[in-house]
């Protein structure tokens, strides 16, 4: 392993760090909007922003910079900035741990991205589920205001921002950027088609800014350290930066990682998550939360970067990573990722809502020994009419996990069909109880 | 905006900037399969059906989201893109329960249309096909959510166009279910909306279940009869194993009628009144104090005798005649010119006297124009609207709509002078999208209106042009407004003087506004010189005659437009210009070959009193009900019963029928043809769609034939040869009225006397007596138009009864509770009816609907009018105290 200085995890290493104000203080923590408001132009932060490199950390990746640029300089109402926090991909957890554990380095963030664009609101969009992110976060804002460095007047900059924290009710759909936006506006959770796009219309229709929490985490560092620093870190030109990877499924030290980005699937599994549990052997691994491609033990010299995954098939996603062992059926396993999905399709496109239903129970009857062969011709015909065919990313990621496991694992497939049950089906049970997935 | 050049399918197109895809290709006639788009909504691409490819762009596109530009290149029939329809096509039909036999929308369904189309014959489904539980939904609406394909356009309907927002999706992903909302059936507009709009057959109309195949069904387009917004109708009717037709639904199409395609509940579900059992269906003569059949050539001749009895004996004053504003043009027009010729009396009075003609007389006095100065068009493209004692959502849902989208689409300010509370609820409530709302007292519009008036002077808000053009008349108005005092204002309006002065500087500034005066104001006492007060206020702020403003009043009944445009009031004769001056009479009397009656006439409520002292001695009713429209307090029954002669011409055994001599069964409009005037002055085609039930003849005809037996026939053989002499009246028939400048300048440099402002001028306060506490206002439901309605089975499963609407908070202040009946008492008597709480009615009133004011009809007084004899008779004092049910 590396030598390597963290930088989003950095501060709870420290001894007894929990993440108050003053200890955020003592680590350095709000000299950044210190140097920034209104002593830097707006323009000059997303600059800065843009040149370091930093693409998005929910999932997509889009160059965060790039992104705020779009905001148009000149509009005159309103313009939002909304730090997502709908951290719900499966496998998914490493948000959670940002917001719960340095809460001030979030909102340090999220003051510095409403400076760039100008934003006098920002809206926390947390996952229902997460009630103590919502508590810790709904602390350190009031906090934060207490300090000055939020209200009418940050520091006596004369810049003004109100953070609020809106809780979620529980669908997966609205950590898409645009079903989150209709969710706050206490509308149907459900994507909006695109254009226009957030930057142009978004929340009430006014210009918005739509961020990761991880993304949010990093500015403040790259404002103290210079976007050169953090061109130096990780894989630039293209993917500089860390990551923070969520390791789970059958890997003996499952958790939060932070590495830099480019380092590969092997060290990954190897050093930071200590290697498969029990000794056993992996089979398979889903690189990027539940809508990535499946990877297998193929693809273990991959660099874990936006382009190396997307090389091998596959996308970065979210920086959830799950391995899966030689005892895993990967029908059972594209069955439960499609429950997943089914559950959680919003119902708005016709493809992906009426699709769904279908392949999961496709894929229920394979898993049960009932498929044929021409269900495999089906499956990936259906998935075909879903791809690209809805208005969010939905539809690509639930048909995902069929496409890839069919792809590498097509004889699991037959052997389902040809012996008429499951041939893993011994070691669900115990799947089960450790909740891989 | 500029026009966009494009190429669909190899063919060039050139639409307007912005123009969506789907309605390019619409324009060369390329029909893009589609579910969830309507032009009516916004997009939400959510179907995926409608996908087209572009060159140049990657993936398929929704054609209903992309709008077009300049060179754009798209296909909507390539191989890709019909994979990508059937692929959609196969996705809905997994699901779907494939039940056409049974489903009322088989035969005119999109998606089965667009199955045939692209003929899937076989689907490699074979899973378990998702099953919703069926839930009882309302009474005239059936939803059946197996056959949904989750387009939404029902939900965005109700939402976007109507503002009920009755309906929700809940559950996710494919258990996605419409529903409304709480633990009780649907309660909402019942605009029918949702049924027409649905692409399939999740939404069908119950009240025809199960009766039809829609090929079966003859279409037949006509305007509605029920209010006077004049929606454009289509009835469709089907042959029945009897002789007699019958209308089984109707329908509106988007992009036709004034009401572009909406209706309301009474336009959609009312269409069961022609075909009700309860029809009249043969003349009658009453023998020996019993009604019986008689032959058409036995009623006739009985009647002109009689007629003619009494005309030699008594004169032709002593016979007066009614008419409903219900009638079309050319009944009233051929029964004003039978009572002016062939009776030869200005005895004529029509259901306009109920409230219509305060706004006829008072416009043409100011404007020398009774029509609109304004269309829809200009309401929804207004900036600023004021609703002046409306109750818009409930007389005229469909004006409501266009106010709506004014204020939704166009960000229209809207002021809204109205008694009532803006509460959200399942039926729109206009109040809850005004920029500033006056919850005035039902007594209180004149009030308001002339405190408007006082802030708009106090603050010097005048327009100078108006000023310098009618120096003295303003300076009347100057020193009449100094007599009053916001203190009085504020008593007698119940609106706060700053609200008060906030909608006059709102009206001021406003570079267009539209006053918008409903029934409450016409209907209640004062309505004449509120109306005038009201054009005043349009005065003064620059208003009256300026592009795209003015004064647009409501009218209750289908024709009162029309009525009035007929001369079927004492005071006009036909034609725009109407009055009894020489000119008109010259035309007329070259026309007709006779001279028409003169003489003042009476007016409905002196009719009666003169058939009280036996100075009329004949009435002929058509198709009006004296004995129920007003209250049994002004003993109308002793008038009618004291006369000689009664003739009753209806639909209906109505109350007033019961009481006549002779009674003809006339034909409903769907079983004639002809035209209504609606509110704004248009004139629109009635169409026949039905033959006539039994024997029933149309009205005109009838006229025409006792006219023939009286000696001066009128020979007309047809509608047309009617509306051609109508025309010789009416140069102009569907023309924008403009204010005649010439009567404007005379009204305002003539009335500056100023005794008659001050009249007007004065607020009358209230003197509440404790013993009557409550104001009890009778007015219009959403969901019956006058005693017709009543006739009509889906509206009756809708609202069959009366019940008293009161504010919960009014309910436990005396000790009332939901549902219960009560004993509502007035200084003249009292009723028991039941009582619903409702949030929308100010705490201090309670409302009864008109269409079932028998049931109240005992605590109901009538005033007058001084100026213009129109009888009030909806707003009593009244007490309230629970009836403790013995159980």
């Amino acid at each position: 392993m590396p030598a390597f200085e963290k930088i989003l995890l950095k501060n709870m290493d420290l001894p007894g760090y929990t993440g108050t104000l003053k200890q955020y203080e003592a680590a350095g923590g709000y000299m950044a909007i210190r140097a920034v408001l209104g002593k830097m132009s707006p323009a000059d932060l997303t600059d800065i922003v843009k040149r370091s490199g930093l693409r998005g950390r929910g999932g997509a990746g889009f160059p965060t910079g790039v992104k705020w640029g779009f905001i148009p300089k000149d509009h005159p109402g309103p313009k939002y900035l909304c730090c997502n926090a709908d951290e719900s991909e499966p496998g998914t957890f490493k948000d959670r741990q940002l917001m719960e554990r340095d809460p001030h380095q979030v909102i340090e963030g999220i003051i510095l991205a409403s400076y760039a664009i100008e934003a006098k609101k920002s809206y926390i969009y947390i996952r229902g589920e997460f009630f103590l992110g919502a508590e810790i976060l709904n602390q350190a804002l009031s906090d934060a205001y207490e300090a000055g460095y939020l209200g009418k007047n940050i520091l006596g900059s004369g810049v003004a921002l109100d953070v609020y924290v809106h809780r979620g009710a529980g669908a997966y759909i609205c950590g898409e950027e645009t079903a989150l936006l209709e969710s706050l506006e206490g509308k149907r959770g459900k994507p909006r088609t695109k254009p226009p796009f957030p930057a142009i219309s978004g929340l009430y229709g006014k210009p918005t800014v739509i961020n990761n929490v991880e993304t949010l985490a990093n500015i403040p560092h790259i404002v103290n350290r210079g976007p050169e620093w953090f061109m130096s870190i990780g894989s630039p030109p293209k993917s500089p930066g860390t990551r923070v990877f969520s390791l789970s499924g059958h890997v003996a030290r499952p958790g939060n990682y932070e590495v830099p980005m480019g380092i590969t699937m092997r060290e990954m599994l190897q050093d930071y998550g200590g290697g498969m549990r029990d000794g056993k052997k992996l089979k398979a691994i889903i690189p990027g939360g539940a809508s990535a491609a499946f990877l297998t033990e193929q693809h273990l010299d991959v660099r874990l970067d936006f382009e190396g995954i997307a090389e091998a098939g596959s996308m970065l996603g979210s920086g959830a990573i799950t391995f899966m062992n030689e005892d895993t059926c990967m029908v059972w396993a594209a069955e439960r990722l499609l429950e997943f999905f089914h559950h959680e399709s919003c119902g708005k496109c016709t493809p992906c809502r009426e699709g769904s239903m279908w392949l999961l129970q496709i894929l229920h009857r394979m898993e049960a020994g009932q498929g044929k062969h021409e269900d495999l011709d089906l499956l990936l015909r259906l998935c075909g009419n879903i791809e690209g065919q809805t208005v969010c990313a939905f539809g690509d990621a639930e048909i995902a996990p069929i496409v890839s496991t069919i792809r590498h694992f097509r004889s699991e497939y037959v052997t389902h069909i040809e012996k008429g049950c499951c041939p893993f089906r011994d070691n669900l049970k115990r799947m089960d109880d450790v909740d891989v997935l | 905006m500029g026009l966009v050049k494009l190429t669909i399918d190899d063919r060039e197109v050139e639409v307007e900037e912005g123009t969506l895809v789907i309605e390019a290709a619409r324009e060369l006639g390329v029909d893009i399969p589609h579910f969830c788009y309507h032009p009516k909504l916004g997009y939400d691409a959510n179907c995926r059906m409608c996908h087209v490819e572009i060159e140049k762009v990657p993936k398929l596109q929704p054609s209903c989201a992309v709008s077009v530009t300049e060179g754009m290149v798209v296909h909507t029939d390539t191989e890709r893109v019909n994979e990508s329809h059937k692929s959609v096509l196969e996705f809905i039909l997994a699901n779907h329960p494939l039940d056409c036999p049974v489903c009322d929308q088989g035969g005119r369904c999109d998606l089965q249309d667009y199955s045939h189309r692209y003929t899937p014959t076989v689907s490699p489904f074979e899973d378990v096909k998702r099953v919703f539980d069926k839930e009882y939904f309302s009474p005239v609406i059936e939803k059946q959510m197996n056959r949904c394909v989750s387009c939404m356009r029902c939900v965005r309907y109700c939402d976007d166009v109507i503002d009920a927002k009755a309906l929700a999706p809940t559950g996710r992903g494919s258990s996605t279910e419409i529903k409304h909302f709480g633990e009780h059936q649907l309660d909402c507009e019942f605009c029918g909306g949702c049924v027409q709009i649905c692409p399939v057959g999740a939404f069908t109309n119950r009240v025809s279940m199960f009766d039809y195949r829609p090929w079966m069904l003859k279409r037949t387009d006509t305007t509605c009869g029920y209010c006077g917004d004049g929606c454009q109708l289509t009835f469709q009717t089907r042959e029945q194993q009897s002789s007699a037709n019958t209308i089984i639904e109707v329908q509106s199409f988007h992009g036709t009628g004034r009401n572009n395609g909406d209706l309301c509940a009474r336009g959609y579900f009312g269409f069961g009144f022609p075909n009700h059992d309860a029809r009249l269906t043969h003349p009658m003569i009453k023998k020996d104090g019993v009604h019986v059949e008689v032959t058409w050539e036995e009623a006739i001749e009985y009647a002109s005798q009689r007629l003619l009895e009494i005309k030699v004996q008594y004169g032709s004053d002593a016979v007066a005649g009614l008419a409903s504003a219900r009638l079309t043009n050319e009944d009233l027009y051929v029964f004003q010119k039978f009572m002016r010729t062939t009776i030869g009396t200005n005895q004529i009075d029509s259901s306009i006297r109920y409230g219509h003609v305060n706004a006829a007389i008072a416009m043409k006095q100011v404007l020398g124009a009774t029509r609109w100065t304004v269309s829809y068009e200009d309401i929804v493209q207004a900036d600023t609207i004021v609703l002046l004692g409306t109750s818009l959502t409930d007389t005229n849902p469909i004006v409501g709509l266009k106010v709506k989208e004014a204020v939704k689409k166009h960000e229209a300010k809207l002021i809204t002078i109205e008694s009532i509370v803006p509460v959200i609820q399942t039926i729109s409530n206009i109040a809850t999208l005004a920029t500033l709302h006056l919850q005035a007292k039902p007594r209180g519009y004149g009030a308001v209106v002339l405190g408007m008036i006082k802030s708009v002077i106090d603050s010097g808000l005048e327009n100078v042009d108006v000023c310098n053009r009618y120096p003295e008349y303003i300076q009347s108005i100057k020193q009449a407004v100094t007599l009053l005092s916001f203190d009085e204002i504020e008593q007698a309006s119940g609106v706060p003087a700053d609200q008060i002065a906030r909608a006059g500087k709102a009206l001021a500034q406003a570079p267009q506004g539209i006053i918008i005066l409903g029934q409450d104001v016409l209907r209640t006492a004062g309505g004449f010189n509120n109306t005038l007060n009201a054009l005043d206020l349009l005065l003064i702020t620059g208003k009256l005659d300026h592009e795209r403003s003015g004064l647009a009043v409501l009218t209750e009944e289908n024709n009162e437009q029309g009525a009035l445009e007929m001369g079927v009031v004492p005071e006009y004769l036909p034609g725009p210009s109407g009055t009894m001056d020489d000119g008109v009479v010259d035309t007329i009397s070259e026309k007709w070959g006779r001279e028409p009656a003169s003489g003042l006439g009476l007016r409905l409520p002196d009719m009666i009193a003169a058939a009280r002292d036996g100075r009329v001695k004949a009435m002929y009713v058509v198709g009006e009900n004296p004995l129920e429209s007003l209250p049994s307090s002004c003993n109308v029954s002793d008038g009618l019963a004291k006369l000689d002669l009664l003739i009753c011409q209806e639909l209906f055994m109505t109350e007033t029928a019961k009481l006549s001599d002779i009674v003809f069964p006339a034909c409903s409009y769907a079983e004639k043809d002809g035209s209504f005037t609606n509110s704004e002055g248009i004139v629109q085609k009635v169409r026949r769609a039905l033959d006539p039930v039994g024997d029933s003849h149309p009205d005109w005809e009838i006229f025409t034939q006792l006219s023939s037996f009286m000696g001066f026939p009128m020979d007309y053989e047809s509608v047309k040869q009617i509306q051609d002499e109508i025309n010789c009246f009416r140069p102009s028939v569907n023309e924008k009225v403009r204010v005649d400048r010439d009567v404007l300048d005379g009204f305002f440099k003539s009335a500056t006397s100023g005794e008659s402002i001050m009249q007007r001028y004065a607020v009358i306060e209230e003197i509440v007596d404790q013993s009557t506490p409550l104001t009890l206002v009778v007015g219009q439901s959403l969901f019956h138009s006058g005693r017709m309605s009543t006739f009509a089975k889906g509206l009756n499963a809708i609202q069959d009864k009366g019940e008293l609407l009161m504010h919960p908070d009014d309910g436990s202040r005396y000790d009332v509770r939901d549902g219960s009946l009560v004993k509502i008492a007035s200084e003249y008597g009292k009723a028991v009816v039941p009582v619903k709480f409702n949030e929308r009615r100010p705490q201090g009133t309670v409302f009864f609907p008109e269409h079932f004011k028998r049931d109240i009809d005992a605590v109901l007084s009538m005033v007058t009018d001084p100026l213009t004899a129109v009888p009030y008779c909806r707003i009593e004092q009244v007490s309230i105290t629970p009836v403790h049910s013995e159980a």
